[in-house]
């Protein structure tokens, strides 16, 4: 790893708050993974029997009253990032930067539902539906008057908005950033995946020569970015370093990924030349793989293409194994099971990855977390559009 | 090295017509463009981007397949890299996009659900399903227009384009872009009007009235800013139409008016730095959100001019803050402040120097 630019802040990652479809906290989620174990199961939130593929990755949790179901995990997962920790100082200084997902939809689709039935409906709730409305939460529970943003990348867009947030703090513009996204089920996503054939009606299988499509998940991942003498010298615990990003379009399809993996291979050299690192120093890549057949094998082309000879040594993994595709919070997920990997040095496993796909020629971790020496990883989320992402993180071993 | 930002192309697709000097004959004139809608956009009154004529510029196998925002985001890029003299092709992969919208990929949505709702999936149009994400514009961009670098679609209620703005800015600044497309775009659709109807927010009794309180009429549109590196532009021997000043977004800590007037006084002062203006574009529109902020900054600075409120004449949402952005670079000026008050969230403010047509 080069030196970090001068003037460019060190970004260290200080908290963590995940939950997810394995559970409701970040220990027991990374535990489940490591263990091998399904987010997945029945689909028991939407009520679409017409629907081929009736699994998803659920999440247990109500909502409040007035509060989304987005709003309310992305506000759990923020306590758990944080630690008990208050925010101090500067509310200036303090950014909320969020990937959105479908936030509100739901209160959209209740009053499109009702005006279709000819029932009356209250249009105050779906009028204030956007999905800015969990930063603006986020934010308020912080204290934050410092800069917020709501990215709707489709499923890149929480892993940009931690690009963002790395940005803002290595400019040495913030002193604390909370970046991350939260998902929801809904039906028009359910349905719009499963019009494009993009479903799976078994449980996915990310990387597989079988591999028939994604299942759907929700959640929130949420991640505490401090400058890195900062957290150190609050004596706060670091489980990783944020190198920098790197972003690209592909200018090829609406949906479908080049399929050489063009424009993400672009994303992941600009992540690497932003970090300053070299493709011999990455030991993980936490990839996109959605288990689409378009997906995989191109994601794997790109990381060859970007990574050179040093791809036959890199583990990659798909998370998405367990949760299906939290879609806006997908790239935030990515991230956190890097970060752990990192603290741990352990890759978590690709569930039913049982038959690899020749297409994907790379070590994608089958069925069994693995222990082994991890230096730096890459996280990857591309979305609709050819929008791509990439994030590079470093261990932290404390220098 | 100079790290100025300057604007080199400008584009825009408003409901008094398509190009610039539609939109200065419009501000000039003070005339609302405000109509009885056709059913296919919404019950109710609004300003439509009627005349919009997308041949010649968009392939007609393209266009079915576009949602409203895409098409009138094409539309405003195409004039943009014209207005700038610029083939992006070449320059593809150092050019980023970054895009601001309210309402952006909600009219496919609504168009998806719909059959949907009544029939199941038999209903359910694979067509339509890509547009449902509010970043469907900058991919159709990219594919038009070969353009590789960058992208990242915002929302922030009515002041989105201002973040786009503000993301561009940093990519240009940091590196990752030699140039950015920086666009504003929203379409109407029939459920938003229905909404914003059900809600109380739309404007009953005749065209809006800054101050009123009354409510807003909806408005549709793009605009598209070509936005260079000073030395890329003069290397290029762009012509300059304005330099990008200081930028601010400061958010309101309640949710009161008070809170959000203040926020929008500290915008306007981080934007412009203790100078004084000699143009003003606010972003009231009606609303009674939006326009004690301004009302309130108004009487703050009474040395200000006057401000000009585009939204009166083009409607609200229309490009989330990308009209009073293109309203500034309509008359020359030496110093623009654009204000941008916020239903919710941050409020911002801009500064721009020096523009020219």
């Amino acid at each position: 790893m080069s030196p970090a630019p001068a003037g460019r802040i060190r970004v260290a990652v200080t908290g963590l708050g995940i939950v997810s479809s394995l559970a409701a906290d970040r220990e027991a989620t990374w535990s489940a993974m490591l263990a091998g174990r399904d987010g997945l199961g029945p689909l028991t939130g939407l009520d679409l029997p017409l629907e081929p593929a009736q699994i998803a990755g659920e999440v247990p949790l109500a909502a409040a009253r007035h509060q989304t179901r987005c709003e309310a995990m992305a506000l759990r997962a923020l306590e758990e990032a944080l630690d008990g920790l208050a925010p101090a100082g500067d509310p200036r200084r303090i950014g909320v930067f969020q990937g959105a997902g479908t936030s509100g939809l739901p209160a959209a689709e209740a009053y499109l539902a009702a005006l279709l039935a000819g029932r009356s409906h209250p249009a105050t709730e779906a009028a204030s539906q956007s999905p800015c409305r969990v930063t603006d939460a986020l934010a308020r529970r912080l204290g934050a008057r410092g800069p917020r943003a709501t990215v709707m990348n489709a499923c890149s867009s929480s892993l940009l908005a931690l690009g963002q947030a790395w940005e803002r703090i290595a400019a040495g513009e913030l002193d604390l950033a909370v970046a991350g996204g939260a998902e929801t089920l809904c039906i028009a996503t359910y349905a719009g995946f499963s019009s494009l054939k993009a479903v799976d009606a078994a449980r996915c299988r990310p990387f597989s020569r079988d591999r028939g499509g994604l299942n759907l998940g929700e959640g929130a991942v949420q991640i505490l970015l401090e400058p890195l003498d900062r957290a150190r010298a609050r004596g706060a615990v670091i489980l990783a370093e944020v190198l920098g990003y790197g972003a690209s379009m592909d200018a090829h399809h609406p949906t479908a990924p080049h399929p050489e993996g063009e424009g993400a291979a672009r994303a992941l050299a600009m992540a690497l030349r932003t970090a300053g690192l070299d493709a011999a120093e990455v030991d993980l890549v936490s990839a996109h793989a959605t288990a689409t057949p378009a997906n995989d094998g191109a994601e794997c082309k790109a990381i060859r293409r970007a990574l050179g000879s040093a791809a036959d040594r890199v583990s990659v993994t798909s998370s998405k194994s367990q949760f299906g595709h939290t879609l806006g919070a997908a790239g935030a997920f990515g991230a956190a099971t890097a970060v752990l990997a990192l603290r741990d040095q352990v890759v978590s496993p690709t569930l039913r990855l049982a038959e690899p796909d020749p297409e994907c020629d790379l070590d994608c971790t089958p069925l069994a977390a693995r222990e082994r020496t991890l230096r730096a990883a890459l996280v990857n989320a591309f979305a609709f559009g050819g929008n791509n992402v990439s994030l590079a993180l470093h261990r932290w071993d404390g220098r | 090295m100079s790290r100025d930002l300057v604007l080199t192309g400008l584009g825009l697709v408003l409901p008094c017509g398509d190009g610039i000097d539609a939109a200065r004959a419009s501000l000039r004139s003070g005339a609302p463009c405000f109509a009885e809608l056709p059913e296919s956009l919404g019950r109710g009154r609004g300003a439509a981007c009627a005349d919009f004529a997308p041949a010649g510029i968009i392939p007609p196998m393209q266009l079915r397949r576009l949602d409203r925002c895409s098409r009138f985001a094409w539309g405003a890029a195409h004039q943009a890299f014209a207005d700038a003299g610029l083939d992006p092709r070449p320059l593809g992969e150092r050019i980023a996009v970054a895009v601001g919208t309210l309402t952006g990929g909600s009219e496919a949505t609504e168009g998806f659900l719909r059959p949907y709702l009544q029939r199941g999936p038999e209903g359910a149009s694979p067509m339509l399903f890509p547009n449902s994400v509010a970043n469907a514009a900058s991919g159709h961009l990219a594919q038009a227009f070969g353009l590789k670098g960058p992208s990242a679609t915002f929302l922030e209620w009515e002041c989105a384009t201002f973040a786009a703005l503000e993301q561009a800015a940093r990519w240009l600044r940091t590196g990752m872009a030699e140039a950015a497309l920086v666009l504003g775009t929203d379409g109407l659709f029939p459920l938003l009007l229905e909404i914003a109807r059900g809600a109380r927010l739309l404007a009953r009794h005749g065209d809006p009235v800054a101050g009123s309180g009354r409510g807003f009429l909806p408005g549709e549109g793009a605009q598209a800013f070509l936005l260079e590196t000073r030395d890329h532009a003069e290397a290029r021997g762009a012509r300059i139409r304005a330099t990008l000043g200081d930028l601010a977004g400061v958010p309101a800590l309640a949710n009161d008016p008070a809170a959000r007037a203040g926020a929008l006084g500290e915008a306007a002062a981080a934007a412009l730095g203790g100078a004084v203006p000699d143009r003003w574009i606010g972003g009231s529109s009606g609303s009674p959100r939006l326009d004690p902020s301004e009302s309130a900054l108004r009487r703050a600075h009474p040395d200000w001019p006057e401000p000009v409120h585009p939204k009166l004449l083009w409607g609200e949402f229309a490009g989330a803050g990308g009209p009073l952005l293109a309203a500034a670079l309509l008359e020359p000026a030496a110093r623009v402040l654009v204000t941008s008050p916020g239903s919710f969230g941050p409020q911002y403010a801009a500064r721009f120097e020096g523009v020219r047509l």
